[in-house]
């Protein structure tokens, strides 16, 4: 059953921010198989998060999906829509860019929902974890009763302070049935919450960070989306309790057969749970295949730096080996039209000068990389000089500040850059906190 | 902690004083180098840091008990001279809180930390402020770490400028030797840390840390800000500095595969403790105890066969350092909790029983809505059906069915049932809650399970791989009431208050 459910082709998302215009995603394609696990792999602005806000629709000014399709497997919805928007609809696949967005907000919930890295602000705090997932669940069913309804309220997977200040006038137990807090009842139960009934009457600051992850995923179940998109779901988390999360996810999409759109900086994280996978670099995968195919066959030496920079649990110490240079910078105007790794990768050669496509490479058919290497042998002869990029970019940008803002603008809201390359702490510290909190 | 020792200590290092204010420097020297071969650089012993909360004056008025977060409790290990010493664990076990106290930039609570023989706490005058220069400190962020209004190479300079060290001229000097050291350039003195990148902060506050020439540099999260790329420069770096200015390291990190790179011994934190110690292929070849396994199978690897990985990890949330448990402080999660000895049952099992007896005690437990048959729901924990509160009039049959549906939520793996007795026990302590005899219910389980991780908190051995827990320790000892500590432990923190 290797249906496609997701086709991502050309897909650009940019903002334009004061410093001028971020290419966060280019030209990126992808292919989501139906029940699969899917990771999207990538440091901080390589664009990845970007790409879940993309198909979630979530891009917010300045940000902007400037281009390509994003076509959707669902026959019921495409019937549905088959009428008003012809042009959307290819056979069972509707290209949600070409719909309102309206139509296409209505799908959150159902067809896409997400869990994102900290739960906290996918939770009012003032009202308490039950009365949200029934309202959650609430919202599911009257979309559900009238799919073409517009005026869902599906925006309940993000905590906005539109409806902090609604719930502040009209204190909970808005239009709420039993039958929705019952369902918030079995939710709760569902993702592993003991005594379920009464931990639904709490409020989410009586939740652990654990626990609340927990509840972001019930809450993200409620509409019995087809695909998950998990961004960085354990990042917040303690190594034990990421374990627990992990399992919890794997355990989920065995039962309910859903599609799981896995986005994380680690690696770990993708080989405990990934089928297929991306890797994302500078707002483009540059290589993707099986598993095994990228893990074990790495062709691209992005994913071979990558891979090479993690420090091994099994083995002894000896000397990482890391990328030389920085992240690279995503405006536009500082983006050559070359490999974007070039200024970093040990193999340039004169032909990255040009900006490659994507090459088969061997191992499973669905192994790709844009890369040179693919098609010609590494040849010293044709390397480009070490310092190349030093010398060419000393004028203008010498030592200049990392890239562009790309990463989680969700939560940093549409910043100017230079913390790029914070990314969230590794296995699941609480980052940014300083670690321990006592 | 034995106040013979560190009277001891307190009469040596006074005795050292003495003669050293008169000496040279070279004689210090001398004296440091002969020490260094057997005593350790660092010397953490007994250390407690304990936050108080509601501690202010309104809350004394108003009668309110200030409650204890016990952060560090009761923490002894060395460090030695070129060592890295790593500090691992998960979030509020206590690790920073740790390096930051022995560093002194937190009041102890109790216990002692010598560098160098002489006690941190208790330094004063010249030796405070050599110990202020040995001693260094690289945070996790290097974002906030630094100025952003001063430039990196005034921020660098720093440490020179209020230690007086040299001229102005030699300390810019220096400065731009640090630079390099790090990886950067001379020339870029005069920039502003925001026009870094993370990695190259990071390396700014190490040349910071490095000015004065340290001996000693906790480095606290140093890369868990930074990507994995990134992360393995600066590691390289470090690596690399410690061998060029033989440096120790204390290195605190949650990472276990950076600890795994960098360190040569380990210490385990939980909960404020140290559960294990020792050196690093030992603490990641044979983990001893059960909670350093299940940190390690916890650890996503990068690696295709990580799918089919055994793993066993472990349920539940770290229980709060306000209120830790009596006893090992992993016992409420420990996958290997000790049965009494004569008692006949399966370790899952009785995993279960703790568990079933953890919320019996703090009353936790939910006594569910179960259906009575007649399309009327009995709400177990009140004893209303509908709106009527029927709790005198329940019938044994209510009773029952609410007993059977927590079972058959807590004992799901075996069907809800448990091995013969076992179930007995159970039933009859779970009827004493639902008659709201709490207590009767909790003394019921007790008597039956209580386990001798419950009763005593195992001590951390002296051996060079050591393991506080009891799986590891002299049966013997593990004779109910043999050792009081367990039941002292509760009212610890009361007799160590200063
Ligand atoms: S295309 Fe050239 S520069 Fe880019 S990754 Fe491949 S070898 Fe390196
Ligand atoms: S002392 Fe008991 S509870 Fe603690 S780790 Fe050892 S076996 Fe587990």
């Amino acid at each position: 059953m290797s249906e496609d459910i997701i086709r991502i082709r050309d897909l650009s998302t940019r903002f334009f921010t004061a410093e001028g215009q971020v290419n966060a995603v280019s030209d990126l394609e992808l292919t989501i198989e139906r029940g699969e696990v899917f990771g999207i792999v990538g440091e901080s602005g390589s664009g990845k998060s970007v790409t879940a806000l993309s198909v979630m629709d979530l891009v917010e000014s300045p940000g902007e999906i400037t281009g390509g399709s994003i076509e959707y497997r669902n026959p019921a919805f495409a019937d549905a829509i088959r009428d008003t928007h012809p042009d959307a609809v290819d056979g069972e696949l509707v290209d949600l860019l070409a719909i309102p967005r309206e139509t296409r907000q209505s799908l959150r919930g159902t067809s896409f929902s997400m869990v994102f890295q900290d739960p906290e602000s996918s939770f009012n705090p003032t009202l308490t974890v039950g009365e949200q997932l029934a309202e959650a669940v609430e919202v599911q069913r009257r979309a559900s009763a009238n799919p073409r309804s517009t005026r869902a309220r599906t925006n309940r997977s993000r905590y906005s302070l539109g409806s902090y200040v609604l719930s502040t006038v009209l204190p909970s137990q808005r239009y709420v049935t039993d039958e929705s807090r019952n369902r918030a009842v079995e939710l709760l139960e569902l993702v592993g919450i003991p005594d379920p009934v009464e931990r639904a009457d709490e409020y989410p600051y009586e939740y652990s960070g654990g626990m609340l992850q927990r509840a972001m995923i019930a809450q993200a179940l409620a509409g019995e989306p087809d695909v998950l998109i998990a961004d960085e779901p354990t990042t917040a988390l303690d190594v034990t309790i990421q374990a627990q999360i992990l399992d919890l996810l794997s355990d989920l999409q065995e039962e309910t057969g859903m599609t799981i759109l896995l986005i994380t900086h680690n690696l770990g994280v993708v080989a405990w749970m990934c089928d297929r996978v991306g890797v994302m670099y500078a707002g483009e995968i540059v290589e993707r295949g099986q598993l095994e195919d990228v893990f074990d066959r790495p062709t691209h030496p992005y994913t071979k730096g990558l891979l090479g920079s993690v420090p091994d649990l099994e083995g002894a110490g000896g000397r990482l080996q890391p990328i030389p240079g920085n992240v690279p910078s995503l405006l536009d105007r500082e983006m050559p039209d070359r490999c974007y790794f070039a200024d970093r990768c040990p193999k340039a050669m004169d032909e990255c000068l040009e900006h490659p496509p994507e090459f088969d490479v061997e191992g499973s058919d669905e192994h790709a990389a844009k890369c040179y290497l693919a098609e010609v042998e590494y040849t010293e002869s044709r390397a480009l000089p070490a310092d190349y990029f030093e010398l060419k970019d000393a004028s203008e940008t010498d030592e200049r500040p990392v890239a562009a803002d790309d990463e989680e603008p969700h939560r940093t809201g549409s910043g100017t850059g230079q913390e790029t390359e914070t990314t969230p702490a590794g296995d699941g510290s609480t980052s940014g906190s300083g670690g321990d909190s006592e | 902690m034995s106040t013979e020792t560190e009277t001891e200590t307190e009469a040596e290092a006074e005795a050292e004083t003495e003669t050293e204010a008169e000496t040279t420097t070279k004689v210090e020297i001398d004296a440091e180098a002969e020490t260094g071969s057997e005593q350790p650089l660092v010397r953490v012993d007994s250390l407690h840091k304990y936050f108080y909360e509601k501690n202010s004056i309104v809350d004394r008025l108003l009668g309110e008990e200030p409650v204890a977060v016990r952060a560090v409790d009761d923490v002894s290990f060395d460090i030695h001279r070129g060592e890295t010493l790593g500090l691992v664990g998960e979030s509020g076990c206590g690790k920073s809180t740790t390096g930051e106290t022995l560093l002194h930039l937190q009041e102890p609570t109790d216990g002692a930390v010598e560098f160098q023989g002489r006690n941190v706490f208790e330094l004063a005058g010249r030796h405070l402020d050599r110990f202020r220069r040995s001693a260094q400190v690289v945070f996790q962020d290097p974002f906030s770490s630094l100025d952003p209004r001063m430039t990196i190479g005034r921020i660098v300079q720093q440490p020179l400028d209020v230690h007086s060290v040299d001229t102005e001229a030699d300390r810019r000097d220096r400065v731009q030797n640090l630079l390099e050291v790090v990886g950067l350039s001379a020339d870029q003195f005069d920039r502003y840390p925001h026009e870094f990148s993370g990695g190259q902060r990071q390396r700014i506050a190490i040349a910071r840390a490095l000015a004065l020439e340290p001996e000693f540099v906790v480095l606290d999260e140093p890369t868990s800000s930074l990507d994995v790329s990134v992360q393995a420069e600066v590691l390289n770096l470090l690596d690399d500095l410690q061998d060029e200015f033989d440096l120790t390291y204390l290195l605190i990190s949650h990472d276990l595969s950076v600890i795994r790179h960098v360190c040569d011994r380990v210490a385990v934190m939980y909960l404020g403790e140290i559960v294990e110690i020792g050196p690093v292929e030992n603490i990641f070849a044979e983990p001893k105890h059960p909670y350093t396994q299940a940190l390690l199978a916890s650890v996503p690897r990068a690696s295709t066969d990580e799918k089919e990985r055994e793993r066993e990890t472990i349920s539940g949330d770290v229980p709060s350092p306000r209120d830790p448990p009596s006893g090992c402080r992993f016992r409420t999660r420990c996958p290997e909790v000790i049965p009494p000895a004569d008692l006949e049952i399966e370790q899952s099992t009785y995993r279960d029983l703790m568990n079933l007896r953890e919320r019996v005690e703090s009353r936790e437990l939910s006594l569910e809505l179960v259906d009575d048959g007649e399309g009327n729901r009995i709400d177990g924990s009140s004893g209303r059906v509908g709106n009527v509160d029927v709790t005198d009039e329940r019938t044994g049959d209510e009773t029952r069915a609410i007993v059977g549906a927590v079972k058959d939520r807590l004992f799901s793996a075996g069907d809800g049932t448990l091995p013969g007795r076992h179930d007995e026990v159970v039933t009859a302590a779970l009827e004493a809650a639902v008659d709201d005899d709490w207590q009767r219910a909790a003394a019921m389980l007790r008597e039956e399970y209580e386990s001798v991780c419950e009763r005593v908190n195992p001590g951390l051995g002296e051996e060079a791989h050591a393991v506080a827990c009891h799986l590891y320790g002299d049966p013997d000892e593990l004779v109910p009431g043999d050792r009081p500590d367990g039941e002292s432990n509760v009212g610890r923190e009361r007799d160590e208050r200063e």
